[in-house]
């Protein structure tokens, strides 16, 4: 068949359009979440172009002398994360000069003001990007992907973003286009999941949960927190406890400081009833995000053996469940 | 014609001055970007310097219109006396320096008036009367379909429901593209953080705004027959405009002494308002004010200047016969369009924004697609075919595409005409919009026996409208896993878990409008 160059390149670009037109469509009719048209089924093999995962960090660092999990109580919350983080060795144990920062509370709705417990604490946000900047950190952002609301106006009324900018920090809104497949070398359930990438790429990753009452995993605590950072969240709620595990084996957030000044007893995460919100005062910060979990649970009366993403993540080696293994200190503030 | 014109070559432009074509051009390039402005700060915050609503409430077309329709005086449409009154002293004013429609029409390529060529019939203009009047006795009938020919409607409902999600395919396209070539990685960052949240979303196209666009795309292509023809022919604003520009105060003259019949004007003139039969007179309904034949005439021969009483008749003025023709068809239309496609409306599911009701946004809603426009999870959208004719492009919420955010109260603070009502974020709170219903068929707990509270999960309702039962690991006679169900009494229907739901295609929970019977 002889076709001439110029027949070639019309029939190639009308393929190119018909297969265009014929996908986008396609994304539109199928439109029903803010999911980028991304593959419905994680890929069984590593996507084409993997990006190879950060370097693991070494099994969590054994205690040197340092305290290992840091409790402090009080009323400022303020004074508590500046203390529990003191405890631990000081900021710049986790923030070097020059470093870029990645603060990640929970803000998952844009429903309540703080006392309401949904969201964490501003106040506790804004102590940690003022102690980031201190340490001489490039740039600290902070971010949250709600599944209730915009994130601009969960920023809002969660006080979080007034909180952040006073202390210098930037408040970033996820970009669908930052989620990348990523492989996850350590999972056992999940093999790759599209994370945000910026969280990989950052130099330091900070977790700062608010510990609430969550109807499947029971808690939401610091692992939990970091589906925040992930598309395909529907998807991930089956075997929910190994996945958190699997993402946190993925993450693995330099420092953990649960915000427990007010928590949510019942209803969570979405909140909205006084009557459920507790005042415990209390923050709690580790290297070991196992062990801050396991100690928040306490709080609900259950320990880490209850909660099946804590299991998991100590069955992972993420960290220590066990906290009379490890060097604690309380501290009154 | 005259026989000499053919011959008359239009002479330089020399002196003449271009000062009210640059002052014209500047007065409408600023209320285009106002208009742009104030659409696109109809957001969530409302954070706009004027109300976003202002070119709906300056409309009086669909200010009148509403008012008549739901037969109740709507205070902030009355400003539309504002450009009433600007057309009496100064003529179609509206249309030549503001009307952001009309701004894009005179930039939009198009056919001139020639000389060698027959003008299109002049009783095609009678077309705006006869749509203004279909469209005034249509709504003391009851029926606001026709405000769809609203020109500010209609370039807002385009540019909301169809620019603006198609921009964001396009960025968002493009950045992900991008974003991927690592050198490229801080530019393209910087330049989401500049356009994120009021430029692109992640919203997607809803594909039946397709016709909305078709509407507007029909509107610019039939300037390839006449420039502004929509404007000349169609708008019912310039139908309504025209008849009350009859009593101008300020008029077009012609010194006749001065005049030497170059047709300069006529050939300027955008919407052929200057008869040259008439000693170059224009038509008082016609004129748009614009000023351009004043620059184009080289003699100044042409001015501006008060007058005192009713404009000329022209034989293309509104007749009786033509009110009484659309008297009818207005009354046709009416009954039509309330029958015709009823039959789909019964099988689709159809929830509206929230406090508002069926009949309410068919007499009061203007179609203007503020809400659509406004809504921050992209649940509200123009609802079309299924809705039946005369609810075309009323305000319907679509659950698997967004839910009703918790948080938000913003629909009924932008619409122009409260056919959305106005409510306190605690009153919309309480406010119901349907009822959520499990499909047990479908529910991965229910029919798969496997881990899912998704819906439960994100129930935003303080004391959970969806609960949990079951579970303990299939102990006794307790289900293996935990099984959500609707409490009916406390759900407001704001569709999260139907949005949210991750079971493939419909959603295994839904949201089912309130029956009568209810």
């Amino acid at each position: 068949m002889n076709i001439s160059r110029r027949e070639f390149i019309q029939r190639m670009v009308a393929m190119g359009f018909t297969a265009a037109a014929a996908g986008s469509l396609f994304s539109w009719l199928s439109c029903t979440t803010k999911e980028a048209p991304l593959p419905t089924v994680p890929p069984p093999t590593p996507v084409p172009a993997p990006t190879p995962a950060p370097p693991q960090p070494p099994p969590v660092a054994q205690p040197s002398g340092n305290t290992y999990l840091a409790v402090a109580r009080g009323k400022s919350p303020d004074a508590m994360v500046q203390a529990a983080v003191k405890a631990l060795g000081g900021i710049e144990r986790f923030v070097k000069k020059g470093d870029d920062v990645i603060v990640k509370p929970n803000i998952c709705v844009a429903y309540h003001t703080p006392e309401y417990a949904a969201t964490t604490n501003p106040e506790v946000v804004g102590t940690l990007v003022t102690l980031c900047l201190g340490a001489g950190a490039k740039r600290v952002r902070v971010m949250d992907f709600p599944f209730g609301g915009t994130a601009e106006q969960a920023y809002a009324r969660s006080g979080i973003g007034e909180a952040v900018r006073a202390a210098g920090g930037q408040m970033e809104v996820m970009a669908s286009m930052k989620f990348r497949d990523t492989v996850i070398p350590g999972g056992v359930d999940i093999k790759s999941w599209p994370v945000y990438g910026d969280a990989l790429d950052a130099n330091v990753l900070i977790n700062v949960p608010i510990a609430k009452h969550h109807s499947l995993a029971r808690l939401t605590l610091g692992m939990k927190n970091l589906m925040g950072l992930i598309q395909k969240r529907g998807e991930f709620h089956y075997n929910l406890g190994q996945r958190v595990a699997d993402l946190t084996s993925l993450l693995r957030p330099k420092l953990t400081i649960v915000d427990a000044v007010r928590i949510l007893m019942n209803r969570g995460p979405t909140g909205g009833n006084l009557d459920d919100v507790k005042m415990a005062n209390t923050i709690i910060a580790s290297q070991d995000i196992v062990a801050a979990d396991s100690y928040a649970a306490t709080l609900f009366g259950l320990t880490g053996n209850d909660i099946p993403f804590i299991r998991s993540g100590a069955q992972m080696a993420l960290g220590t469940m066990d906290l009379k293994s490890v060097k604690v200190e309380e501290i009154n503030v | 014609m005259v026989a000499q014109d053919d011959s008359v070559k239009p002479k330089k432009r020399g002196k003449s001055s271009r000062k009210w074509h640059w002052s014209r051009l500047t007065a409408q390039v600023l209320a285009l970007l106002l208009f742009l402005y104030l659409l696109l700060g109809t957001t969530q915050q409302l954070s706009t310097f004027l109300p976003p609503d202002l070119f709906f409430r300056l409309d009086p077309l669909a200010g009148i219109a509403a008012m008549l329709a739901s037969r109740s005086w709507i205070a902030p449409m009355a400003l539309g006396i504002i450009t009433l009154a600007l057309a009496v002293a100064f003529g179609r004013v509206w249309c030549s320096w503001i009307c952001p429609m009309g701004s894009i029409l005179d930039w939009v390529p198009s056919r001139r008036a020639r000389r060698d060529k027959l003008d299109i019939p002049s009783y095609w203009r009678q077309g705006k009367y006869f749509l203004l009047f279909v469209i005034l006795i249509a709504a003391l009938l009851g029926s606001l379909t026709l405000v769809i020919l609203d020109p500010i409607t209609l370039l807002f409902r385009t540019v909301t429901s169809a620019v603006l999600p198609g921009l964001s395919i396009v960025i968002g396209g493009v950045e992900t593209v991008l974003y991927d070539i690592a050198p490229l990685k801080p530019a393209v960052a910087w330049f989401d953080g500049l356009v994120r949240g009021w430029l692109v979303t992640d919203q997607t196209f809803y594909l039946p705004n397709l016709l909305i666009l078709f509407l507007f795309v029909v509107v610019l292509a039939l300037n390839a027959i006449r420039s502004r023809f929509w404007c000349r022919y169609l708008c019912p604003l310039a139908g309504l405009l025209g008849l009350v520009s009859r009593l101008a105060r300020v008029s077009h003259k012609v010194d006749e002494g001065k005049c030497v019949s170059c047709q300069c004007c006529v050939l300027i003139c955008h919407t052929g308002a200057i008869d040259p039969e008439k000693k170059f007179a224009a038509s008082a309904a016609e004129c748009t004010t614009c000023l351009e034949c004043v620059d184009a005439c080289h003699t100044q021969a042409i001015s501006f200047q008060g007058q005192q009483g009713l404009a000329v008749s022209q034989r293309f003025d509104p007749s009786r016969r033509q009110f009484l023709a659309s008297l009818g068809v207005a009354v046709a239309a009416a009954a039509l369009l309330r029958f015709v496609p009823a039959v789909t409306a019964r099988v689709k599911r159809f929830i509206r924004p929230p406090g508002s009701s069926e009949e309410k946004l068919l007499n009061q809603c203007i179609r203007c697609g503020e809400c659509v426009k406004v809504c921050p999870t992209g649940s509200i959208q123009p609802a079309a075919s299924a809705a039946g004719g005369e609810n075309l492009w009323t305000p319907e919420m679509i659950m698997r595409r967004g839910y009703c955010d918790y948080s938000c109260n913003a629909c009924g603070q932008v619409c122009p005409t409260g056919a959305i009502p106005k409510l306190s974020l605690e009153q919309k709170r309480q406010t119901v919009l349907g009822k959520a219903v499990i499909d047990q068929r479908r529910c991965i707990p229910w029919a798969e026996g496997r881990e899912c509270i998704v819906c439960e999960e994100v129930c935003p309702i303080p004391s959970k409208a969806i609960r949990l039962s079951g579970g303990g690991g299939g102990k006794g006679r307790r289900a293996a896993v935990q099984r959500p169900h609707v409490v009916e009494d406390l759900c407001i229907g704001c569709g999260i878990c139907e949005t949210q739901c991750p079971v493939a295609g419909e959603a295994a929970i839904r949201v089912f409008p309130v029956d009568e019977f209810g």
